[in-house]
This record gives C-alpha cells, structure tokens and sequence, in this order.
C-alpha cells in the first residue's frame, strides 16, 4: 500500500530510533523529544474522523502506523493514543491531546453521584500509565458502555514493567466525573480489549519483520565452518519458517484492521490475536537459534524486539483467551456447516 | 513486492450473490454425497458434475469469452473454487485444466491451440494431467530424462513419467521434458501438448496408493510420435514455463482445504457439548482457517493483477500442508473415536481416509523442504 503517512512514519522512526533510545526507555526514560516529533507529524490523531479532527486517512491505513512503529520497536504509547483518540472521538469527547492510553474497564465499578459519574475500582497493567496525561478506559453504567478520560495525575500509580521493560502500571480509581470526561459510547468499536487486540497484533507483525530481517542479515554475514551460516540448509529451513509465521501474523492483522468498526471486528481481531501470539513463540525462538550467543546479549538489538512480541501475547487477551473466544462462537454458530460460519466471519458486507 | 506483505482482498471480494448461487447449486447436485466422498476433496472424479459445473459458467471463468470463458476475476473463480471444496464436491476431472493448463495454453500456447483446446476445457470437457516427475527425477525436476528428438514432421519422445495423476482417464498430458542440450541445468527443457486417446506408443499402468486406490500413474513414452504442432511454447524455454505455472498451483484453497470434511465431521461431534479446552482447540482451528484464507485470496488478487506472487504462494502452500495435516491429530486430541476405514459412522470413515491422505499432502505439488529452500532464496540469502 502506498501512503504518505507511513513513509512519514517510517522516516520519522527510521532517524530517531536506534538502539541507545530503546535501551534508555527501557531503563526508565520517557523519550520525550521524540514525542515531540510525533505529535508535530500529526500521527496520534490518524485514526479520528476527519469530522472530529483527523486528516481522513482510511482506517486500515491509520492503523498501518503501528505495525511501523512495532517495525521499530517505539517505546512510546502511538498505538495507544490512536486508540484512545479515536474512541474519545465516538464518545463525542474533547480530544485532549498529549499522551493517551488505553486500559480494560471491565473492573471498575461505577455510579452516579449527583451531576457527576463516580469511578473507582483498579486499572492493572495499563500500558505506559505513568508516561501519560490520561487514562482512556471503557465500562459500564447501568449497563450502557461509557467511556472515561482519567487524568493519570488524579489516579494511584503503581509501577511495574513487561519483559521488554515497557511501563505496565496499575493505576487505582477513585474518582468523579463530569459529562466533559465521561459519556456513553453510542456505537461500539470493539470495545478496548479488541482494540487493544488488534493494536497489539499489528505492532506483532512489524515487529517480526524486523527480526526475520535481522535474523536474514545476520545469516549472510555470520561465517563459520569456511561459509555464512545461511548457506546450511537447517539455518534456510528456520528461516523458511520464520517468513510463513510472519506473514500470516500480518495477514491476520491487517485481515482485522480491515474489519476495523465493521461487525466482522468481533471475529476477526480473535483470530488475529491468537494467530499473532502463537507465531511470536515460533519467530522468537528461532530468531534466537540462528543468532547464537550474541542475539542472546543486551548489547544487540534482537532482544528488544523478541522481548515485545513475547509481552505483547499478554495484553489484550491471551491465545487462550481469543481461541476460547471464537471457538464458542464456532461451535454455537446458527450456521449450518462450519464453512458458513468461516465465510461469514470474515464477509465484508454482514449485518450488525 | 515485500515476501511477507499479503495485502488484503480488494473490497466486494466476496462475491455474495455468486457465492449464493454456487452453494444453491452444489446443495442440490450432492444432494446425498456422503462424507466419506466428501473427504476425498479435490480428488473425486466425476465428468458429469465437472460439465454441469461448465453449463453454470463455473469452469474456465477466467478465459477470454472468444474462448469458451466467462471472462471473470481471480477473485470470482476463488469464491467457486472455495466452495466446491468446503462441499467436497468431485472436481479434479476439469481442475487442473481449469486451474493451469488452460492459463498455460492461454499464455503460450498458439491460436491453432487455443481454439482447439480451451473451449472444451471451459466446458468441462476435458481432464487433463500434468507429465513432470520420473523415476530419477521428483523433486529434482532438471533431472529430467524423458526426452523428445526432433525428426520429420515432429518429435519422437521416450523416456517414463511417473505419479501422474489420472492419466489413465485424461484427454491430455503437458509433458515436461529435454528437447537439446544446453549448458545451463535449466536449459534446453520444453513442454508439449498430447493429445492421449489419440497418441500411439503411450503406455499408461495404474500406480496403487497406500490407501489401495488407482489415483496415480506410470506413463512410458516409447519412440512415440508427436506432431511439430504439440510442442507448446517456446523450444528450450519449458523451464520458464513450468515455473510460471507455480503461483497458480500453489496459492489455491486446495491447498488448505484438503481434510475439510473431517474438520465439518469434527464440529459436527463437538457442537452437542464442547469443554472450554475443546472451544479453544477450534478456535485455534477457525483463526489458523481464516488467515489462511485470507493469504490465499490475497494472492488471487495479486494474480488478478497480473503479478507473479510465486514465492507468496509457496508460503501459502507450506502452511497450507502444515494446517491439513495436523488435523487428524487434531481432531484424535478433541474426540476418542476410532477410525474405521469405509466406517461405522461417518466420523469414523472420514477420519480413516483423511489419516490415509495426509502424508502426500507435503508432497504433491513441491515438497515442503524445496518450498523452505524457494521461501529462503526469495528472503535474499545469499
Ligand atoms: C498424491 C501425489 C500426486 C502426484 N501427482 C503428480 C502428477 O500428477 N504429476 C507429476 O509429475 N508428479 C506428481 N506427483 C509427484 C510429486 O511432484 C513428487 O512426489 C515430488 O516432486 C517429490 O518428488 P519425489 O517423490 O521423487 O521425492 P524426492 O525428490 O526423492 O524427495 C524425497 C525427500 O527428499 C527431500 N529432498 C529432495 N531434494 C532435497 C533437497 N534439495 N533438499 C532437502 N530435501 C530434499 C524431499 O523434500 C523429500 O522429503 C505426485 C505426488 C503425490 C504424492
């Protein structure tokens, strides 16, 4: 797909990403300047519609940006804040702008409280929390899905990381709200567990592309026995294999990115999400095997890409979690063969 | 074109009304067929269903109208091709002539063969099979021995072919084989059009598969005479030819779909009362399912385009094997049940003839090892 928006990414991360910015996120430094840069080049309001702010790209192509960003390993919540705006903006929220991200609501408790909308309960393992302005949460108020704005410096911030030593925090509620941070979503999206799902899945496949090129690059150039390694045809195979999970997780990804806010969503994020994962077991191992001891240092760069498609299995779901998920949904299908059932998962012109 | 980039189908690929159609027909036509026919997927012959499926429009869909064809997308012929499969409909009369030997003709062939030929493919007229592997020469198909001489008027060619599929009942063979010599492995190859019921000095003996069935053949030429106008193509350009061929026989559904009837008879058992490990396992099943599908037609759309995504279908094509395969295992880690060949119960004989089919899966059509080696130059190793 040709897009301005993804080569302007891809130049962006290309010259201000190395190893030594990931290596200082990971040691607890917020990259600010290159936030700067980001929200300059107009990225984090990609996925809004062009009505509320956004330069109207279509969906699928806003979302490309994150698996570019997972292509380059960024340690900042893009992904997140596209999210995050894009939900705002269904919600008929003010786009507040700065950092957003993203968390599951379903454990917060809310009521109402005169004018105001009371919030309170835990918010585990939002990913960058104490790196951003706001917390972007769904749940639930009398059984309509409201979404929230929660300023992080109103909220009880609780460090913790993921392997690759991302910011993964708990953040306790306990709150009021004003209709100008909270409202009811009139049309869902997904609800943020997908969204992050798909999030999660795209950043997935960039990522892989970028170790499979490593793990290729490094094959040419590694020599032993008298020859590069990649002329063995066990060391041809892995990387064989490597190529056909990537693939598939960007198949599945973008698969999901094109349904983006269609009913088919629903199905298809399961399905990328859980494929996703299971190839990050595959890649990552044999991203590893070929590197040898080197690939297994601190001091080369492998480790921050395997290290975030491992975490990346975690949030938003497991496989477990999607498989069980769609598994369900197959086997409770009114459909009459399980054919139907695949064929309408993925149908582009279904009905809600 | 990057390896691992399968853009998504354009949008209206579904093709809902064709789609619609196609299903409406194949409920009524295998009305009755049962599973244990059904499993054997795209290797079920029958020339009357392949020429009703000609009368509808649904064979050669994609050739020129001055043809015999319908003049459709890719993406029309892959929601057929999808469908007929899912059914397990008897399809391999007219489906490699549909799938590459009409494209091939199409493509190099002359309007003598054109006209001749392809009118009667599209309308389901003619099985064709496809003469490359030998005794010395499998996956190694430079190897190649059999061999056509020039003489007065035409060739004469000797040498033996054999795994070709249905050759005892096909109207034609492509032959692949040595037509000079040449410095290069892959030189001096050409590819010839023959015509089987009317060619003398073809002795085509049954080849028994593991399972006890007749799908294969052995195929000797001996001094046989073809005529200068069954050479196809170019002289000494049938490498080039043949490996033109491969994204088209590669990237297909077939390629996914071949133990679909055992995966209908398996949801078909757990639908009652599934645990949450057995949810999950079909799920797995559903998401593997959906992606592949989703790289397969995005390949078609590539070949709609008129770009050669080769080396996009032999990903397809390995994982394709991978995902076929696994689901006997599958489906004996979700249900205890027996397979019984001919079977009790329909689970059980389609389960007995799936385990029978798999192994050839990886095999057929480029081994999984030389697909591996293909993925890998097309990575840029050097
Ligand atoms: C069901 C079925 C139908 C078929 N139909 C046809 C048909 O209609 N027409 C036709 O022409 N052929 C047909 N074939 C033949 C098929 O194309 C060959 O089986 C295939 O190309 C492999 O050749 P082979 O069997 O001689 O195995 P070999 O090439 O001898 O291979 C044996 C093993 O060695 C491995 N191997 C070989 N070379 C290498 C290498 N360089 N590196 C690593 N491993 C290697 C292979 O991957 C395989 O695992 C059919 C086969 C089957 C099973």
């Amino acid at each position: 797909m040709e897009s301005m928006i993804h080569d302007m990414a891809e130049r962006l991360f290309r010259d201000h990403i190395g190893h030594g910015l990931r290596e200082g996120a990971a040691a607890g430094q917020c990259p600010e300047a290159l936030w700067t840069r980001i929200e300059e080049a107009g990225l984090p309001m990609a996925l809004v519609p062009e009505e509320a702010g956004g330069f109207g790209v279509p969906a699928a192509e806003a979302l490309g940006l994150v698996r570019i960003a997972g292509a380059h390993g960024l340690p900042l919540p893009l992904a997140e804040t596209l999210i995050a705006n894009a939900v705002l903006a269904r919600a008929g929220l003010t786009l507040p702008g700065g950092r957003l991200t993203i968390a599951e609501g379903a454990a917060l408790r809310l009521d109402r409280r005169g004018a105001a909308i009371h919030a309170s309960g835990p918010l585990t393992l939002v990913p960058f929390a104490r790196w951003a302005d706001r917390i972007v949460t769904i749940a639930a108020l009398d059984g309509v899905d409201h979404v929230l704005s929660l300023p992080v410096k109103d909220l009880t911030v609780t460090p913790a990381q993921d392997l690759a030593g991302m910011p993964r925090d708990d953040a306790g509620v306990d709150l009021a709200l004003t209709d100008a941070d909270a409202a009811p979503l009139p049309r869902s999206l997904g609800g943020m567990r997908g969204l992050g799902a798909l999030a999660r899945s795209l950043a997935t496949a960039g990522a892989m592309e970028t170790i499979l090129s490593m793990t290729v690059e490094y094959a040419n150039d590694r020599v032993q026995f008298g020859r590069p390694i990649g002329k063995f045809q066990a060391i041809q195979h892995y990387l064989a294999t490597m190529a056909g999970e990537t693939a598939a997780s960007r198949a599945a990804a973008e698969m999901a990115a094109d349904s983006y806010d269609t009913p088919a969503f629903a199905l298809t994020v399961a399905a990328a999400k859980s494929r996703s994962g299971e190839a990050a077991e595959t890649v990552g191992a044999l991203a590893h095997q070929v590197h040898g001891a080197i690939g297994y240092t601190q001091e080369h760069a492998l480790h921050h890409f395997t290290k975030r498609i491992w975490s990346w299995r975690d949030e938003f779901g497991t496989e477990l979690d999607w498989t069980r998920e769609l598994g369900r949904a197959a086997l409770s299908s009114p459909r009459d063969t399980f054919w139907h059932f695949i064929t309408d998962s993925t149908a582009q012109g279904i009905p809600a | 074109m990057t390896l691992t980039a399968f853009p998504p189908p354009p949008p209206g690929a579904d093709y809902d009304d064709l789609r619609q159609e196609v299903r409406a027909f194949l409920a009524e036509e295998l009305a009755g067929f049962p599973p244990e026919k059904r499993a054997e997927s795209w290797n079920g012959f029958s020339r009357a269903f392949s020429r009703k499926l000609a009368q509808r429009g649904w064979v050669g869909m994609t050739f020129p109208r001055e043809y015999g064809g319908h003049a459709r997308s890719a993406l029309e012929r892959y929601v057929v091709s999808e469908e007929l499969l899912a059914a397990g409909a008897p399809v391999i009369s007219h489906w490699i002539a549909d799938r590459q030997s009409g494209p091939l003709i199409l493509a190099k062939g002359t309007e003598e063969q054109k006209r001749a030929i392809v009118p009667r493919i599209a309308a389901g007229e003619l099985c064709f099979c496809i003469g490359m592997s030998e005794p010395d020469s499998g996956s190694d198909l430079a190897a190649t021995r059999t061999v056509a001489t020039e003489v007065e008027g035409g060739f004469r060619v000797n040498g033996t072919k054999v795994w070709t599929t249905y050759a005892h009942v096909a109207d034609y063979m492509i032959l692949f084989c040595r037509t000079g010599k040449s410095d290069d492995r892959h030189g001096g190859m050409s590819q010839f059009l023959i015509d089987l019921k009317a060619t003398e000095n073809i002795q085509i003996s049954p080849i028994i598969d593991l399972g006890g069935e007749h799908h294969f053949n052995q195929v000797i030429f001996d001094d046989t005479f073809l005529p200068s106008d069954a050479l196809l193509g170019e002289k000494g350009e049938g490498w080039s030819q043949v490996m033109s061929e491969l994204a088209f026989e590669r990237s297909g559904p077939e390629r996914f779909l071949s133990s679909f009837a055992l995966i209908e008879e398996l949801i078909r058992v757990l639908r009652q009362d599934a645990t949450e490990a057995q949810q999950a396992e079909i799920g797995r099943l559903s998401a593997h399912l959906m992606v592949l599908r989703q790289m397969s037609r995005s390949v078609a759309g590539m070949l709609n385009e008129g770009k050669n995504p080769a080396l996009q279908a032999a990903i397809v094509k390995d994982l394709g094997a991978l995902y076929e395969q696994d689901i006997p295992r599958l489906a004996r880690s979700l249900v205890s049940r027996p397979a019984v060949p001919g079977g009790r119960d329909s689970y059980a004989a389609v389960l007995a003839y799936t385990e029978l089919a798999v192994p050839s899966f990886s095999l057929r059509g480029g081994t999984r090892e030389i697909l591996r080696g293909i993925i890998a130059r097309g990575l840029g190793l050097r």
